[in-house]
């Protein structure tokens, strides 16, 4: 992880500029911060916390090298909590006119170092998911999202805005990060897999 | 490039270390195929040897540690060597096959030529050069892709592009394509290496035998894919600085190419169009406007551009095996596509599934394709986010509602008499056999996991009986297992009575095929950019799989002649002395416990039998099932 070289903003303001990456643009970040601070309100963290099933969580951090597949193997979820979930980002992404997921991240129980994307949407864009990781390291702004519940733009790869909101539960505790995504170039072919 | 492989170092021992093996001579006799012939003994400057097409020979002349199991084979085709000569066997409608190998010392330049005086017949001569490939892994070059050449051929050794260090054997793939309607008989040919004023030639003898192979496959063998950006990274001459590459008619001959290289092997190719949370490559699917009850197909264009030489056959024009549509496409529907997710469960989204597939059926029955099966088909896995369910490999027992809600859903946007052939296909493994009860009729192409599906043994008679389609799937050998390594599928799909096998990737060669292979076992093709061709160019894989399909076919043929299960324990016991019923797993206890509490270890315990079985299949394997079959065919009266 490249924590120096990472450049973002704490703050509801979009990012005027990006280390090491194109500078965003302004417009598209704004409409993107927008749909993270709506988000942030209109989903139920509570619900998000019901996706992953205990079998999944069971699972996702035991190792056996003879099955490499075991965690992916017993990853489940919970049907009734992922699809209102899935809807809610659906709609959400649908608040700009331009290609954009809404993508749910959460954190681990009993491994903050770790965090892992729940729900992914139909552009299949994200600035941070490596294509298959049911789980991943911590990734340094939704930390700083979760500790601080505010939103965050992230510019920090090429062509890729993305803007991080908090999702709380009915206690007020941030358990989740939402990431509005889209590329200032859209490749319509890119894990299309 | 380093130290020298250590193929130069070893291998001379090793060979001579087979001559000495004793059961030789039988065996040669026996594959129909007289191997071997060279025109000068070792120590001369030039020499021109031919081999069957399951030894491979390496750039310094040697067998391939892979081969040399073939050691009576070896052993034959060494007291054979003084002979000038080989002679070839084969049926009507079909490729017969051999290795061509150029050896110099002491000389750079040759000419290679080789010419069949095949008169009015139409027996047509395809030759490729072999490219070796470094295996890092094994500090060895093994062959495998092959580039089209003209003859005569002229070059150097080392060849410029391959770039070996020391390398003194080029080896050469030779087709000979015999049309059906060539008269039986003998041919005869020559090859002749010409090095300066060394000459060395080999003569050819070719006996076309009366049979026809069949046009139909007995076992489909199919060449998946995901996707199409892969293909602007494979040929970068034809997608660099073109934004527009993916919609370019180049593009599409490009796709149209896959699909015939695979054709003209006997085989199918997929290509899946979308990925796991339901995004949809454009050239795949019709273009959507609207939402809700006006959500509808705006535009064929790129599809049509994509499929309409696909489905009406025209794609294949030209080819030896004619223009025809292709047998199987997958379809982009998908939980996302062609109703959007944010409806699931209500009745928009039923409505925007049923009209736009409605549209998409009278398209097709408009253009009349009507031959191809479109195939409704879920790859998605809950694991990768998209979706709450899988629909590849379900595990789950509860997944197989959403199986139901889409059948509900396509019964209602497809007339009942529609010429168009949709078909619910699911990949299937750990829960196959619940849903083979659960989802008849509801799906009716069954594309299992070759693992499981070897304890059911009673499965493929029973959904074929009802008029399912079944397939099984595993994915290609490398190229460092032994030749024969790629008829296992398909001849244990013949043995299963299963109507098709999967190579689940079969396009991807990784980043450097050509320097650096991992061990090919991805892809069964190479990108031709690298020669300047705007198409794949096929592997030895590939061709000895042709080859074994061919024999397949025409083998299953015969059973109107010799039973069909004298004709399967024959064929066995020759490919590796075993019994049709050595290609089962007994049934594990494991079966009747739910797939919940199976794990991929005991699944592996509980088909360790036939993962021995196909472990160790020896390089002659196919030769000797093809030495039975010519033998039966000769035989004819």
């Amino acid at each position: 992880m490249k924590f120096l070289g990472l450049l973002f903003v704490v703050s509801g303001l979009p990012a005027s500029a990006a280390q090491g990456g194109l500078a965003p643009t302004p417009d598209l970040a704004a409409q993107l911060d927008e749909i993270a601070r709506v988000g942030s309100v209109m989903v139920d963290g509570d619900v998000c916390q019901r996706i992953v099933t205990e079998r999944a969580l069971t699972y996702m951090f035991k190792v056996d090298v003879r099955d490499q597949w075991l965690a992916g193997d017993n990853y489940d979820v919970d049907n009734a909590a992922f699809i209102a979930m899935k809807k809610t980002l659906l709609r959400l992404s649908r608040l700009v006119s331009f290609p954009a997921d809404v993508n749910l991240w959460m954190p681990i129980k009993g491994h903050p170092d770790k965090i892992r994307v729940v729900i992914r949407n139909t552009h299949e864009m994200s600035q941070f998911w490596p294509w298959g990781a049911l789980y991943q390291d911590m990734i340094p702004q939704m930390k700083t999202v979760l500790e601080t519940g505010k939103r965050v733009t992230v510019t920090d790869k090429p062509g890729w805005i993305s803007a991080l909101a908090p999702v709380s539960d009915s206690l007020g505790d941030p358990v989740g990060v939402l990431e509005v995504v889209t590329q200032t170039q859209v490749d319509a072919h890119a894990n299309v897999k | 490039m380093g130290d020298l492989p250590a193929n130069t170092i070893h291998h001379r021992r090793i060979m001579l270390g087979h001559i000495t093996n004793g059961a030789p001579f039988a065996i040669t006799r026996c594959l129909g195929l007289c191997l071997l012939a060279a025109s000068c003994l070792r120590g001369e400057a030039v020499s021109v040897r031919a081999y069957p097409e399951y030894l491979r020979v390496d750039p310094f002349g040697q067998l391939v540690q892979a081969d040399r199991a073939a050691s009576a084979t070896q052993a034959a085709v060494q007291q054979r060597q003084g002979q000038r000569s080989i002679s070839l066997r084969g049926a009507r409608g079909g490729y017969i096959s051999f290795h061509l190998v150029a050896e110099l010392r002491g000389v750079e330049e040759y000419t290679l030529g080789l010419s069949l005086g095949a008169g009015n017949s139409g027996i047509q001569t395809d030759v490729y050069r072999e490219w070796f490939h470094y295996i890092e892994s094994a500090n060895r070059y093994y062959p495998d892709a092959l580039i089209p050449i003209e003859l005569p051929y002229r070059s150097r050794l080392p060849e410029p592009d391959n770039r070996i260090r020391g390398q003194t054997a080029q080896a050469f793939w030779i087709d000979f394509w015999i049309p059906p309607t060539a008269a039986p008989g003998v041919y005869r040919g020559r090859a002749l290496l010409r090095a300066g004023r060394h000459r060395a030639a080999l003569r050819v003898e070719l006996k076309v035998l009366p049979p026809v192979v069949p046009e139909q496959d007995v076992v489909v063998v199919d060449q998946n894919s995901y996707g199409s950006s892969w293909l602007g990274e494979q040929y970068p001459r034809l997608a660099q600085n073109r934004p527009d590459f993916y919609s370019t008619d180049a593009f599409f001959r490009l796709i149209q190419a896959y699909h015939r290289i695979f054709c003209e092997h006997r085989g199918v190719y997929h290509q899946l169009g979308y990925g796991h949370a339901g995004k949809v490559g454009p050239e795949f699917a019709p273009a959507l406007v609207g939402i809700g009850r006006s959500r509808h197909i705006a535009n064929w264009d790129l599809y049509d551009r994509h499929y309409r030489p696909l489905f009406d056959g025209s794609a294949f024009a030209g080819t030896r095996r004619g223009a025809r549509p292709i047998p199987f496409v997958y379809l982009p529907i998908n939980p996302e596509w062609p109703a959007s997710f944010v409806n699931w469960g209500e009745l928009g989204y039923e409505v925007e599934f049923v009209n736009v597939v409605s549209e998409m059926e009278r398209h097709f029955r408009q253009k009349q394709w009507t031959q191809t099966r479109f195939e409704v088909f879920f790859n998605h896995k809950k694991r990768y986010m998209g979706f709450p369910w899988d629909g590849d490999e379900v595990r789950f027992p509860k997944d197989n509602q959403y199986f139901m809600e889409y059948a509900r859903l396509l019964k209602k946007a497809l007339p009942p008499d529609t010429p168009v052939k949709f078909v619910f296909r699911a990949d299937v493994s750990w829960d196959m056999e619940q849903q083979f009860r659960d989802l008849q009729g509801v799906v009716r192409m069954w594309i299992s996991s070759g693992g499981i599906l070897s304890w059911y043994k009673d499965a493929p008679r029973i959904l074929r009986e009802r008029g399912d389609l079944v397939w099984y799937y595993s994915g290609p050998p490398g190229v460092r297992e032994p030749s024969a390594s790629i008829s296992k599928f398909p001849f244990q799909g013949w043995l299963w009575g299963v109507d098709g096998f999967v190579h689940w990737l079969a396009v991807d060669p990784g980043q450097d095929p050509w320097f650096h292979l991992e061990d090919g076992s991805t892809t069964l093709i190479y990108p031709g950019d690298r020669f300047g061709r705007e198409e794949p160019i096929p592997s030895i894989r590939l061709k000895i799989q042709r080859n074994c399909l061919q024999d397949l076919a025409l083998l299953d043929r015969l059973k109107n002649r010799y039973p069909l299960d004298t004709l399967k324990a024959e064929a066995a016991q020759r490919y590796n002395n075993s019994r049709p019923e050595d290609w089962w797993n007994p049934r594990p206890p494991l079966a009747d416990q739910p797939a919940l509490e199976w794990t991929n270890t005991s699944i592996d315990e509980a088909t360790s039998r036939t993962s021995k079985i196909l472990g160790t299949i020896r390089p002659d394997a196919w030769a000797r099932v093809h030495a039975y079959l010519m033998q039966l065919i000769s035989e004819a009266p």
